[in-house]
C-alpha cells in the first residue's frame, strides 16, 4: 500500500512539474520547428512498431509507449 | 530605449514568416487539400531479420492513411510474418557429441557443449485499424481495433485513447485503455506445467489483456518537445511457452537425466515509465528515450535508446539517422537454468531465456531520401543488435559450469520503408 501511495506522489509531482513549465509563453510565430513533422515524439509510428515487434520476441518486457496493438504468439 | 524603425520592421517579418509557416505545417493536411478533398497515403516497410545460426523474418507492412479535410484521419495496416529457423528448446547441454538430420537431408554435428535448439516455422498477418476524430477545438480521439491470426494464436483486441490541449497547447494530456482477447492453441495439444509433457489437454487457452496510460506531452521551448507516459497492462489466462522445456541434472555430473515442460503464473501485472524528448538544433534533431518497467513475475528492466537525426544536404529531406539502444533486464522469479534431481519441484519455473538476465545492445542507422525531385520518401535502416544473457550462472551444476550458457546472440536487421500520397 505504502508502494502505491509512493507512486501517486512521485506521478503527481512529474505532473505539476509539466504544468508549472506550462507557465511559459511560446507565442504561434514561435512553433515553426515545433510544427514540422519530424518534431514528434513518435516521428515513425511504422518504425516503431516493427521495433516493438522485434524487442517483444527477444526480451522480457514491452509496452510503454502506447496502448492497443496486437498480441503474438513470439512471447 | 527605442527600437530602430528597420530592425523593428525586420523582427515583424520575421515574426510573421515564422506564423505563416507554423500554421502551414500545423494545418496540414486539412488546409494544404481543403480543395481537392481527402487524400491517401501509403506506408509501405519490410523488415529483413536474420539472427546467427537461429531465427529468419520477412515482414512486409502497409499501412493507408486517408485523410480528411477536417483532420479526421482512417488508418489501416496490414502485416504478414514469415518467421523459419530455430530458437533455444531451454534445454542444457547434454555433454556428448549429437549429430542429427536437418531438413534438407544434411547430417549435422552438434558439439557437446551447444544448446539444445528446436526448429520451428511459421507465419503470421495482422490487422490493424485506427479511426482518429478532433471532437472540438482542444479534444482529439482515436479507437482502434486489431486482429491477428497465426498457426497456434489468435489476437483480436480494441482499444481508444483521448487527448485535451492545455495551458495554450503547450501541454497535451492523453488517457488511453484497450482490451485484448487472445487464444493459444499449441500444436499437438497443450502439455501440462511442469510434467514430462506426456499429459496433453486438447482445449484452446484463453488469454486476456487489459492495458491503460496516461500520457502528457509538454512544449518546454521552442525548440524542445518532452513526454512522460505512465502505463499499466494486466494479463490473465495461458502465459506459459508450450514449447519450451527445462533440463532436471544430475546433482553431482550435471548431465541432463530428463525434463519438464515450462509453468508460469496465470497473471502478470506490468507497469512501465516511459521519458521522451525531442530536442530541435535548427536543422537536426535530438531524440532520447527512458523507460523504467517492472512486473509482478519480479522482472525489472531499463531501456535507453537515442537517435540523431541529421539532414544531409539542402532542404530536400535526405537524412542521415544514427540509433544506439541499450536494454537491461533482471530475471524472472521463477527463471531457472535447470531443475536438480532429488530436489522439491517449484510452484513454476522456465528457462526461456527471455526472462533471465538479459542484455541487448543496438546499433543502426537509417537513411532517408527522396529520388530526384519525387515527394515520395524512401527509407532505408540497418541495424545490429546484440544480445548477452548469463553464460556462466552461479548455480549451474557439475558439467554445465563448463559450457556456455546464454552465448551471445547477434541479430542483423534492415528495414526498407517507402512513403507516397495518392
Amino acid at each position: 500500500m505504502k508502494t502505491i501511495i509512493r507512486w501517486k506522489l512521485r506521478l503527481l509531482l512529474i505532473f505539476l512539474s509539466f504544468t508549472a513549465f506550462g507557465c511559459a509563453t511560446i507565442h504561434p510565430w514561435d512553433r515553426d520547428l515545433l510544427a514540422e513533422k519530424k518534431m514528434s515524439l513518435n516521428p515513425s509510428p511504422m518504425v516503431r512498431a516493427v521495433d516493438n515487434h522485434i524487442y517483444f520476441s527477444k526480451e522480457g518486457s514491452t509496452g510503454g509507449d502506447d496502448i492497443g496493438g496486437g498480441g503474438c504468439g513470439c512471447n | 530605449m527605442q527600437l530602430d524603425s528597420s530592425t523593428q520592421s525586420s523582427s515583424i517579418r520575421q515574426k510573421l514568416s515564422r506564423t505563416a509557416l507554423a500554421l502551414a505545417l500545423l494545418e496540414v493536411p486539412a488546409t494544404a487539400h481543403a480543395d481537392s478533398g481527402p487524400t491517401t497515403q501509403f506506408d509501405i516497410t519490410t523488415l529483413f531479420y536474420g539472427e546467427q545460426s537461429r531465427t529468419d523474418i520477412f515482414e512486409p507492412m502497409v499501412r493507408v492513411s486517408r485523410l480528411f479535410p477536417d483532420g479526421q484521419s482512417l488508418y489501416a495496416q496490414f502485416g504478414l510474418d514469415v518467421v523459419t529457423g530455430a530458437s533455444p528448446s531451454g534445454a542444457l547441454p547434454s555433454g556428448e557429441i549429437q549429430t542429427t538430420t536437418g531438413s534438407s537431408g544434411r547430417i549435422l554435428t552438434i558439439p557437446a557443449g551447444a544448446i539444445p535448439m528446436m526448429n520451428f516455422q511459421d507465419q503470421r498477418f495482422g490487422f490493424d485499424g485506427d479511426w482518429h476524430k478532433s471532437l472540438s477545438r482542444f479534444f482529439t480521439s482515436d479507437i482502434g481495433g486489431h486482429f491477428s491470426r497465426e498457426r497456434d494464436y489468435q489476437s483480436l483486441g480494441i482499444n481508444g485513447k483521448m487527448s485535451v490541449d492545455l495551458f495554450r497547447r503547450l501541454t497535451t494530456l492523453t488517457f488511453g485503455g484497450g482490451y485484448n482477447h487472445d487464444s493459444v492453441f499449441p500444436t499437438g495439444g497443450t502439455p501440462a506445467g511442469l510434467s514430462d509433457g506426456t499429459i496433453i489437454s486438447n482445449q484452446g487457452n484463453p488469454k486476456q489483456v487489459k492495458n491503460f496510460m496516461i500520457g502528457i506531452s509538454q512544449v518546454l521551448s521552442r525548440k524542445w518537445l518532452f513526454g512522460f507516459d505512465f502505463s499499466r497492462t494486466f494479463e490473465n489466462g495461458y502465459l506459459t511457452e508450450p514449447y519450451k522445456v527445462i533440463s532436471i541434472v544430475d546433482p553431482v555430473t550435471g548431465i541432463p537425466v530428463s525434463q519438464l515442460t515450462d509453468k508460469r503464473p496465470d497473471a502478470r501485472d506490468r507497469t512501465s515509465l516511459l521519458f521522451s524528448s525531442a530536442y530541435h538544433l535548427s536543422r537536426d534533431v535530438v531524440y532520447l528515450y527512458y523507460r523504467h518497467y517492472w512486473d509482478t513475475w519480479k522482472l525489472q528492466s531499463d531501456t535507453f535508446d537515442f537517435k540523431y537525426r541529421h539532414e544531409l544536404g539542402s532542404e530536400n529531406g535526405t537524412y542521415l539517422e544514427p540509433h544506439i539502444r541499450y536494454y537491461h533486464q533482471t530475471p524472472a522469479e521463477f527463471f531457472t537454468v535447470g531443475l536438480v534431481e532429488g530436489d522439491p519441484l517449484p510452484e513454476f519455473a522456465t528457462a526461456d531465456t527471455r526472462l533471465g538476465l538479459l542484455k541487448t545492445m543496438t546499433l543502426g542507422t537509417t537513411l532517408g531520401f527522396h529520388i530526384f525531385d519525387n515527394p515520395s520518401l524512401w527509407t532505408i535502416r540497418a541495424e545490429y543488435i546484440r544480445q548477452i544473457g548469463d553464460s556462466y550462472p552461479v548455480n549451474a551444476v557439475g558439467i554445465q559450469q563448463t559450457f556456455d550458457l546464454s552465448p551471445p546472440l547477434n541479430t542483423f536487421a534492415v528495414v526498407v520503408g517507402y512513403s507516397f500520397n495518392f
